[in-house]
């Protein structure tokens, strides 16, 4: 029963933040310059088509009535349509949801595969020169914009060693996955691999360097507990410790970061997809900006906003369930 | 913008001139016959075969897959191989053997169109007369479909109607030369039964006339063409054609020198020295038909002075913009139009920087101690918030007026652009503005005229002269009044005249291939 009440409170919260996303969004629409009826037709277009157009999109309302109608239309999922491709903005998010989700998840792969263990071994050899290395590595990592990692990664990886593709997508990861199962051919499935690498190094070296301290500082808490001691006692060998128990305890915050991050990546995936030329949301996002195509920029912001709050909606229920103090917290 | 022509840089040429090339270009684009560029077109050398697929990567890639929705040459460089021009001109003005076959004007105002019969859609379909009727129809009839951004290219024609299966008859206002470049320009055969039965405008599949067919497509992403094999020309070089986009610069110059593009366009200067250094590939670069400059609206303080517009084009140091941001891409502009257009008159200078001279002529006008802010977009052409910059910090040298630069989207200024002479917000900005029709009017009637849809300049007897000129029909008479015009722009400076931009490409060295000055992409024009 509480667990019902905390569900309905944190869907609540979330319709007001996801409520808030859709007034700023549509706040700035109504403060930016420029006519939207110049993003649809030619200059040269009759004044009397122009002002059809105008009648059509309700650009004549008050901004309150173009306000209320246009809650009205995102409650029956009607997102409007794109200025400048005149094509379903749902249709035109919906469609670049898989890439975006690719590289998201290869990003949150590669952090994983490289932090964790990165944060064992830092943890574990406090002080001494691989605990240095990798704490240097975080820094960096932390420290170095994305769009500027992608461009050295095309030009060393790329472009001089010529180990990986400048960018691109050629091929959709489910249709490499579903060639290989019927097939078994992994020819696709490697070049969704070979293409995917750069940009998800790119976009994952942030959240790879975060893993990392999360890890360290997990490991180096856990590693002064009692029962670590205890279990050194009962002779149990040090590797089995190290990533049996304490690693276990760690991963608990750092689990949470990682549902939590997938929203941020998402949205720092705009500037990849730029510079590698993957057709994601971000991709997309940066054109519809560029074009000032309103319609399309709500529609990706909204669907932005509406994907951090239900992962957020979804890893506090999940901690919820599994630890019912935060609940009466 | 689209079929225009591939003449040599510095080349001024009269109007049939400029038909050759454009003839020539477009002839070999989508006919493979050996045209005026002087090379043999089509797969010739058969090394063309010997690639899998030929990659063409650009800036920016068209989001829907309507041919009749968009008026920016990135975009008509992916429509142009699926879909032709209806016809070209040659060197003496005829019509050349293309969808349509012959041309005369049966009284005033018509003009006659005869259509090819052996011509098939890549669907299957037979075009008919009544496809080109609505090919034209759809551009210029805003209850046709959707309201086309072409129809500002279409300005003289009123509308078209088929006679019989193979007879087009198109009604106009103006010129008998100003239709043909028109119609040359912006006409691809449609198949109407098609179009009207796919959502307008049509989102994401292709069915012309051209040597190449859709084989995938994907909005914002890319376009994957094969040969068609019924086409009524000559067999295209590649088999398999790719264009796709990349955004960021170095992206592309990345993906063609790691060879998964054999062709990018806009190599930015700083990357020229990279590209012609590496084994493999190279630049080849053009002084495009897109003028790049800066507007002063004449109803609007200080620049309804003509002496302060003067002043400001005194102030700015063309060729040093030219060498200083563009990395000496650039040609300098004389006049409001680019050589190699019809009405261009080489008679004109570009103007030269002389501070003292613009101080004088500020202090002539009136207005010294004016404050004054330059506006501009960034990123839409080459290098545009760098040479604005400069522009600005140049005039604000003069002792007598305070230039400011400021950055704003792109959306502003083409508002500005069309709000009229009066529009007080922005009344000094940068814009860019390409002629793709080969002829003086385009790059004139929309700034100079009343009607125009960039209206920014007041001038009543320059607006008649403009709209006498489209009616002038004596090819010579008609030339010699558009020089004579563009002489008196020159003088009222209602621009401060900047440069002609560059179109830089990055290619693989065995391409043969020239860049043309419309900035246009036609792969059958291409050969190992």
């Amino acid at each position: 029963m509480a667990f019902g009440k905390f569900l309905t409170k944190r869907l609540l919260q979330g319709a007001i933040v996801i409520w808030g996303v859709v007034t700023v969004t549509f706040g700035l629409r109504a403060a930016s310059p420029g006519d939207p009826v110049n993003l649809i037709v030619d200059p040269a277009t009759s004044p009397e088509i122009r002002e059809q157009i105008r009648e059509d999109l309700g650009l004549n309302e008050p901004i309150y009535v173009q306000y209320i109608e246009y809650l009205r239309d995102l409650l029956v999922g009607d997102f409007g349509y794109s200025y400048q491709s005149s094509r379903d903005v749902a249709a035109l998010v919906i469609e670049r949801i898989p890439a975006t989700l690719e590289l998201a998840l290869a990003a949150t792969v590669v952090a994983i595969v490289i932090a964790i263990p990165l944060g064992v071994i830092s943890g574990t050899r406090r002080n001494e020169p691989a605990d240095y290395g990798a704490t240097l590595f975080s820094l960096v990592g932390i420290s170095t914009p994305n769009f500027w990692l992608g461009i050295m990664l095309i030009l060393v990886l790329a472009v001089q060693f010529g180990i990986f593709p400048t960018g691109q997508r050629p091929v959709a990861l489910h249709d490499a996955l579903w060639t290989f199962a019927t097939t078994l051919h992994a020819g696709e499935l490697l070049t969704w691999v070979r293409h995917i690498t750069l940009p998800a190094i790119a976009l994952g070296t942030y959240f790879t360097a975060l893993i990392t301290r999360l890890t360290r500082s997990g490991m180096v808490d856990e590693l002064g507990k009692p029962y670590v001691t205890a279990t050194e006692a009962k002779g149990l060998p040090e590797v089995l410790i190290r990533y049996k128990h304490v690693l276990r305890n760690t991963m608990i915050p750092i689990v949470t970061v990682l549902g939590l991050q997938l929203g941020t990546l998402i949205g720092g995936a705009v500037i990849t997809e730029t510079v590698f030329a993957w057709p994601g949301l971000g991709l997309r996002l940066i054109n519809s900006i560029y074009a000032l195509d309103w319609p399309l920029i709500q529609g990706i912001l909204i669907f932005i906003g509406v994907g951090f709050v239900l992962i957020n909606i979804v890893v506090d229920s999940l901690y919820a369930y599994l630890n019912p103090r935060v609940i009466e917290e | 913008m689209n079929n225009n022509l591939g003449m040599p840089r510095d080349t001024a040429i009269d109007r049939r001139g400029f038909l050759k090339f454009a003839g020539a270009s477009a002839a070999v684009a989508t006919t493979g016959l050996a045209g005026c560029l002087g090379e043999e077109n089509g797969n010739g050398n058969g090394d063309a075969d010997e690639i899998d697929e030929f990659v063409v990567t650009q800036g920016e890639f068209v989001e829907n897959a309507d041919p009749n929705d968009h008026n920016a040459t990135p975009y008509y460089n992916v429509f142009d191989q699926v879909y032709e021009p209806i016809f070209n001109v040659t060197g003496d003005g005829e019509i050349e053997e293309r969808v349509v076959t012959d041309w005369e004007h049966p009284e005033d105002g018509v003009v006659s169109l005869t259509i090819r019969d052996d011509v098939l859609f890549h669907g299957g379909e037979e075009l008919v007369a009544s496809d080109v009727a609505y090919t034209i129809n759809r551009q210029v009839d805003e209850d046709i479909g959707f309201p086309s951004d072409q129809v500002a290219g279409m300005t003289t024609i009123a509308e078209a109607e088929a006679e019989d299966d193979t007879t087009v008859l198109v009604e106009y206002e103006g010129a008998e030369s100003l239709v043909e470049f028109q119609l040359a320009n912006f006409g691809r055969a449609v198949n109407e039964e098609w179009v009207e039965g796919q959502d307008q405008p049509i989102s994401d599949d292709m069915n012309g006339t051209g040597p190449y067919q859709l084989e995938e497509y994907e909005a914002d992403v890319q376009a994957v063409y094969t040969r068609f094999d019924d086409y009524w020309g000559e067999e295209p070089p590649f088999e398999t054609v790719r264009f796709n986009a990349a955004a960021e610069s170095s992206s592309r110059v990345g993906a063609l020198q790691t060879g998964e593009s054999d062709l990018v366009v806009n190599v930015p200067p700083t990357d020229v020295e990279t590209v012609d250094t590496e084994e493999g590939i190279e630049i080849r670069n053009v002084t495009s038909f897109r003028n790049i400059f800066l507007v002063m609206k004449s109803e609007i303080e200080p620049f309804d002075s003509q002496e302060f517009r003067q002043a400001m084009n005194y102030a700015v140091d063309n060729e040093g913009i030219i060498n200083s941001v563009l990395g000496g891409f650039g040609q300098p502009m004389t006049q409001p139009i680019p050589e190699g257009l019809f009405g261009y008159n080489p008679d004109l200078d570009p103007y030269e920087q002389d501070q003292a001279l613009a101080e004088e002529l500020v202090e002539e006008s009136g207005y010294a101690g004016e404050e004054i802010t330059l506006q501009s977009m960034e990123g839409r052409y080459l290098n545009d918030a760098e040479v604005a910059q400069t522009a600005a910090s140049q005039i604000d040298q003069l002792e007598n007026v305070d230039c400011e630069i400021e950055i704003v989207p792109f959306d502003a200024i083409s508002d500005a652009a069309s709000e009229g002479p009066d529009f007080e917000e922005i009344p000094f900005y940068l814009i860019g503005w390409g002629n793709p029709t080969g002829d003086a009017d385009y790059g004139l009637s929309p700034w100079f005229t009343s009607g125009g849809g960039q209206y920014n300049f007041v001038d009543e007897e320059l607006d008649e002269r403009l709209i006498e000129s489209q009616q002038i029909d004596d090819e010579d008479e008609r030339e010699a009044t558009l020089q004579e015009i563009n002489a008196d722009i020159r003088e009222e400076a209602p621009w401060v005249f900047l440069h002609l931009e560059e179109s830089i490409y990055g290619v693989r060295d065995d391409l043969e291939w020239e860049p043309l000055q419309d900035e246009s992409i036609y792969i059958d024009q291409m050969d190992l």
